[in-house]
């Protein structure tokens, strides 16, 4: 009984710690550093739930891009304001989707699963395709999506893109979803499932071997990605204000992935350290890129400055520290061992 | 039915760019392992040396060849020294991460410094001009290209399989450690794979060039995917498969178009990624067998 208590109690001041900090840096943040901090939540959210599929499964995926394509579209037509719906003439959707404006809750959810399934799609090539081929067949899932989106101008107005989204995104929506992902994560790698992905990871004959059904933990794990995922780009898109079908190629998705290497793949804490490193990186040298004038020098305009840093960082690290800064390890181990026991 | 002919025929410019890529992607990919997703950027600097001494520098057009070659050989040599050489044996994701880090680092930063405009690249005059056989046109560029393709592609297979050279590589490709006890110096042969792999890249480019009429920094993008696929599908270090397999997707991609209503042309990419998948499920190995490998 008495251990009990100490577990809830222990709870409380958590989320009673959860709920000051936010409320307090909701009112301390402003502009700038409100969004980066925003960003920053998102980053995590993607790059924790592309962990699962690259550092657990062991499958090398750069085709997230495609999901969050599809979450975010299916999002944006919920979420969109009639008005700015009707006024497209190209777009040809069934007239209940131009008819309705829900709220972010439902609209998080729809996308997710919309999102869930197309991720569900991606486990096909991982019956088949190993290794590096699984890579490469990701990558065309991705320009598969991309091209689809452009072409196809009746449903997602083509490269033209959406625009006029209500700006839902909040610190509370960001970073209680990031939090909860963070927890269920690190649940999950404790967990019989969590460890029946790492073990499909490090070998997966040998994992069938000892009775995982590797299809279903498949689906599993692909399913749970896609579905923080979507989730992910959907706050994101309303965050940007705006959805063009390139918004997630391979540069975007590039970003994920240099996250989770920096931080080292498998590991949750990791994750977050490498959304950090790159949050911090990209959005603090943005302003690099419009050029501006040092010293009485006039540094001229440098478009994909952050782009190519972020490369030669990636390139560093993989030369220098391939694990990434925190292996496989976590933080948070000590933390948490005592509530599973 | 001339229709039909005339399309194919306009493909072949097009499939000599493609196979020539894939003919010096397979051999990196036989050899070492590696996707070298880079290689798209060492066909576009090839290129832009091309346009840089031709068309701003106004020189004769065989200096053209020679600066697009040096700078494709430099460029794809200094790209193996720092991102692949340091990392070679931890797998082959990896080596693909470095290889699309150098990708990006490249192009964004020729896109910075050229920017991604359409440059007119100039080409000789010999070289323009048409054939009429009945109802089909055919551009005397694309006989030009066919025929330096289809030459090199000769003489890269046969390197491949006779010289001893050839024997090395595809030596190294079984077992690079056996080999190198046999006296085998692994290290020169896999440079002069990547010296031979980013000459083909310069020609390529230069072939671009002369087919379009325009080089821009962010051309490598669709090549370099065309190409590695025609590889996949070629079979794994198999250099005439490589070539066959370049022009079997330009010749598709170029009917797919063909017969598609107008609204869907954008769809291109799709075709190949579609053959792509379709060969690594029904037949891994590729459609050719592996040369090399």
């Amino acid at each position: 009984m008495k251990f009990e208590k100490k577990i809830i109690g222990k709870y409380i001041l958590v989320i009673g710690l959860f709920f000051l900090t936010f409320y307090l840096l909701e009112k301390i943040l402003s502009g700038f550093w409100l969004t980066l901090f925003l960003l920053f939540g998102i980053n995590v959210i993607l790059a924790i739930s592309l962990n699962i599929i690259n550092g657990w499964i062991g499958f090398f995926s750069i085709g997230h891009g495609g999901i969050m394509l599809v979450g975010a579209y299916v999002a944006a037509f919920l979420t969109l304001p009639t008005s700015f719906k009707k006024g497209i003439i190209n777009l040809h959707l069934p007239a209940f989707i131009l008819n309705i404006q829900i709220p972010l809750l439902p609209a998080l959810l729809i996308g997710g699963i919309f999102g869930t399934i197309t991720g569900i799609i991606l486990v096909l090539p991982a019956i088949r395709l190993r290794g590096f081929y699984f890579c490469a067949g990701t990558l065309g899932f991705n320009i598969i999506m991309t091209t689809l989106a452009e072409n196809l101008p009746n449903i997602t107005n083509g490269a033209m893109g959406l625009r006029g989204f209500p700006a839902y995104t909040n610190i509370w929506w960001v970073w209680g979803i990031a939090i909860f992902l963070i927890y269920i994560t690190l649940m999950l790698k404790k967990s019989y499932i969590g460890r029946a992905f790492i073990s499909i990871g490090k070998d997966q004959c040998l994992a069938e071997h000892m009775g995982i059904n590797l299809l279903k933990y498949k689906i599993y794990a692909f399913g749970i990605s896609a579905f923080f995922t979507s989730i992910g780009a959907i706050l994101w898109v309303h965050l940007i204000l705006n959805l063009f079908p390139a918004a997630f190629s391979l540069t975007f998705v590039f970003t994920v992935v240099t996250m989770i290497v920096i931080g080292g793949m498998g590991s949750v804490s990791g994750s977050i350290i490498g959304a950090a490193i790159v949050t911090l990186f990209t959005d603090t040298l943005a302003p690099l890129e419009e050029g501006f004038s040092f010293l009485g020098f006039q540094v001229p305009q440098a478009l994909g400055l952050t782009t190519i840093l972020l490369g030669i960082l990636l390139i560093v690290v993989l030369i220098k520290k391939p694990e990434g800064i925190m292996g496989e390890r976590e933080i948070f181990h000590k933390l948490f061992k005592e509530k599973i026991n | 039915m001339s229709y039909f002919i005339q399309q194919v025929l306009n493909a072949l410019g097009w499939g000599s760019v493609i196979a020539l890529l894939a003919a010096g992607y397979t051999m990196t990919f036989g050899i070492i392992g590696l996707v070298n997703f880079a290689y798209g950027e060492v066909f576009m600097i090839g290129a832009f040396a091309a346009y840089f001494a031709v068309t701003v520098f106004n020189l004769p057009f065989w200096v053209g060849i020679l600066a697009s070659l040096i700078g494709a050989i430099v460029i794809g040599l200094a790209i193996e020294r720092i991102a692949f050489k340091p990392v070679r044996g931890s797998g082959m994701i990896t080596l693909f991460i470095t290889s699309l880090g150098a990708s990006i680092i490249v192009k964004n930063l020729s896109i910075m410094l050229f920017d991604d405009s359409l440059k007119n690249f100039k080409v000789p005059n010999f070289y323009s001009g048409v054939y009429l056989l009945g109802d089909i046109i055919v551009f005397k560029k694309s006989i030009l290209i066919f025929l330096i393709t289809i030459t090199l592609g000769i003489m890269l297979v046969y390197l491949v399989k006779n010289t001893k050279l050839g024997i090395a590589m595809r030596g190294i490709s079984y077992d690079s450690k056996i080999s190198e006890t046999l006296g085998v110096n692994t290290e020169r042969i896999i440079i002069i794979t990547f010296i031979i792999a980013s000459f083909l890249g310069g020609i390529a480019g230069i072939l671009w060039g002369m087919l379009f009429g325009s080089v821009k920094a962010s051309m490598g993008a669709i090549p370099v995917v065309d190409a590695f696929i025609a590889s996949v599908i070629g079979g794994v270090g198999n250099v005439f498969g490589a070539i066959v397999s370049g022009y079997i997707l330009a010749i598709g991609s170029s009917l797919f178009i063909a017969y598609l209503p107008s609204e869907l042309v954008g769809l291109k990419p799709l075709f190949v990624w579609v053959v792509f998948f379709i060969i690594l499920i029904f037949k891994p190995s590729g459609l050719f067998r592996a040369n090399i490998k």
